[in-house]
């Protein structure tokens, strides 16, 4: 079974982090609709009036931490007050450059959390991911 | 009347001949209170917190002195106690001394220059034990600092290496010539990104540790350069910058520390422009006039939201997502003009510009 396509949000304050993001899940040829945003709230906002993608297909999303106005934690407490038919859509993987403890930590407190990954991003780290998801 | 840096010492003795003879000998060294019980003791304790030395007499009806000190230990921590006994009672003064309840002991009878030494070392020893209470809390504050400081490093100065890295990553497997290009033009600004940070912490290290060099200053000449640096990077990028010192008194303050103020808020200035407009502009207007500078650096830029106002000044705060904030330029700002004296003050209109107004007294 060839495995099938995915929907992808980015959401990091960095906008190279994004560029390197969203040029990785390409590389992949699996990505349908990728999108990135630097502004956690907007990421938010488009996910809410998403509600159900039209093409069906799971959303995966790298969120990083340390981002000005809400940060990644404030962005997943928020999503987790969401609808389940919505949360259902998504795939969570925090993508930070932190190597602070409390908040590898306080990222497994959050059950809508898939994984902690460590940046950079590589095409090694997302197959690898991806395979887990099929 | 009193004079404030007197030693408030409190007295506690069952007879009144002790506690009047005490009085008479030490009333224009110390501020003596007396106490005839401990339920008296007790009292002016609580309405008297700055009681530096506490003399007890052992032998008392209700209470041994050691008894009454074991008892106020906790609540009283402050005030250095001193036990007034002969030498009958040695046994118990000495377990008292051993458990900590006691610093120093009088035998009885005293004579004033047993009671004098007393009092004179416990004050020695009450004030190094308030300074340590001082310094401890200093210590924590610079540890909460350091903790956030270290937090924060992790993000600002590792997160642009991991990007890099990620953008190296891209560039060895691709073969499109324009897009390694392209990945370069940003691997560029996150390398930039990394050095401003770095200048910032050398600005913060400097405003913390720094003494103030004060000389005689020459607006004119504290410009110049940063005039140069900015109009060349005003022509780039489209921005209309304006210099303007009216200089005619002498201003005598610190150059490093203004130079820092300056640079931090036109680098402000620059960076926070809107970039799809026509007639973008910066403008430096320094003025000295009856011992006073005032310093206004005004764009036609984003602006700032209403509601992160009062939080620009803040460490590693950033109201906005544009990715050139560090969120530790005008923290530094704020820091060097407390050490100058000065203030500041921030009007903005989000999508229409930011003024920031500084006034720094002479020294």
């Amino acid at each position: 079974m060839t495995p099938g396509n995915l929907n992808f949000i980015v959401i990091d304050d960095s906008k190279l982090d994004c560029f390197i993001a969203e040029k990785i899940i390409r590389n992949t040829g699996r990505g349908a609709v990728v999108k990135s945003f630097i502004m956690a709230p907007e990421a938010l906002e488009y996910i809410i009036s998403t509600n159900v993608p039209d093409n069906n297909l799971k959303t995966v999303m790298l969120v990083d931490i340390q981002m000005p106005i809400m940060n990644g934690f404030e962005f997943i407490e928020a999503f987790e007050k969401l609808p389940q038919p919505i949360r259902d859509n998504y795939i969570i993987y925090v993508l930070s450059s932190s190597i602070n403890e409390n908040d590898i930590s306080r990222v497994r407190y959050h059950t809508s959390v898939k994984q902690f990954l460590n940046k950079p991003l590589t095409s090694n780290t997302l197959s690898t991911i991806l395979e887990l998801i099929d | 009347m009193e004079k404030p840096e007197r030693i408030r010492v409190l007295y506690i003795d069952d007879e009144i001949n002790n506690l009047n003879g005490f009085k008479a000998s030490f009333r224009l060294d110390y501020n003596v209170m007396i106490a005839s019980d401990t339920a008296d003791a007790l009292v002016m304790l609580e309405k008297h917190p700055d009681i530096r030395v506490i003399l007890c007499d052992q032998r008392m009806p209700t209470q041994t002195g050691v008894q009454f000190f074991e008892q106020i230990r906790s609540q009283h921590p402050l005030p250095i106690r001193v036990l007034i006994t002969g030498y009958t009672d040695i046994e118990s003064v000495i377990d008292s001394i051993n458990k900590g309840n006691i610093f120093r002991y009088i035998k009885k009878p005293w004579t004033d220059t047993d009671v004098k030494s007393a009092i004179e070392e416990s004050n020695k020893f009450y004030i190094a034990n308030s300074l340590l209470t001082l310094k401890n809390e200093e210590l924590e504050k610079a540890y909460l600092e350091l903790d956030k400081f270290a937090y924060s490093v992790t993000h600002d100065m590792r997160g642009p290496l991991m990007s890099l890295l990620g953008a190296i990553d891209i560039s060895k497997n691709s073969d499109d010539i324009s897009e390694i290009k392209d990945t370069l033009g940003m691997m560029e600004k996150s390398v930039q990104k990394l050095d401003d940070f770095i200048k910032s912490i050398h600005e913060y290290y400097s405003l913390k540790r720094g003494q103030l060099q004060i000389s005689e200053i020459n607006f004119k000449e504290v410009v110049a350069d940063l005039y140069d640096l900015y109009s060349i990077a005003g022509k780039l990028e489209h921005i209309n910058f304006t210099v303007n010192v009216v200089q005619n008194d002498l201003f005598r303050s610190d150059a490093v520390f203004l130079k820092i103020i300056l640079n931090n808020l036109v680098a402000n200035a620059f960076k926070f422009q809107r970039h799809d407009i026509v007639g973008k502009i910066v403008d430096l207007n320094i003025t000295v006039h009856k011992g006073n500078v005032e310093l206004i650096v005004r764009d036609n830029g984003i602006g700032i939201k209403n509601e992160y106002v009062n939080d620009i000044f803040k460490m590693f705060f950033r109201a906005t997502s544009s990715e050139i904030g560090s969120g530790f330029g005008l923290y530094n700002v704020k820091d060097a003009l407390t050490k100058l004296n000065g203030e500041i003050f921030v009007t903005s209109t989000l999508n229409e510009g930011t003024t920031f107004k500084v006034i720094i007294p002479s020294k």
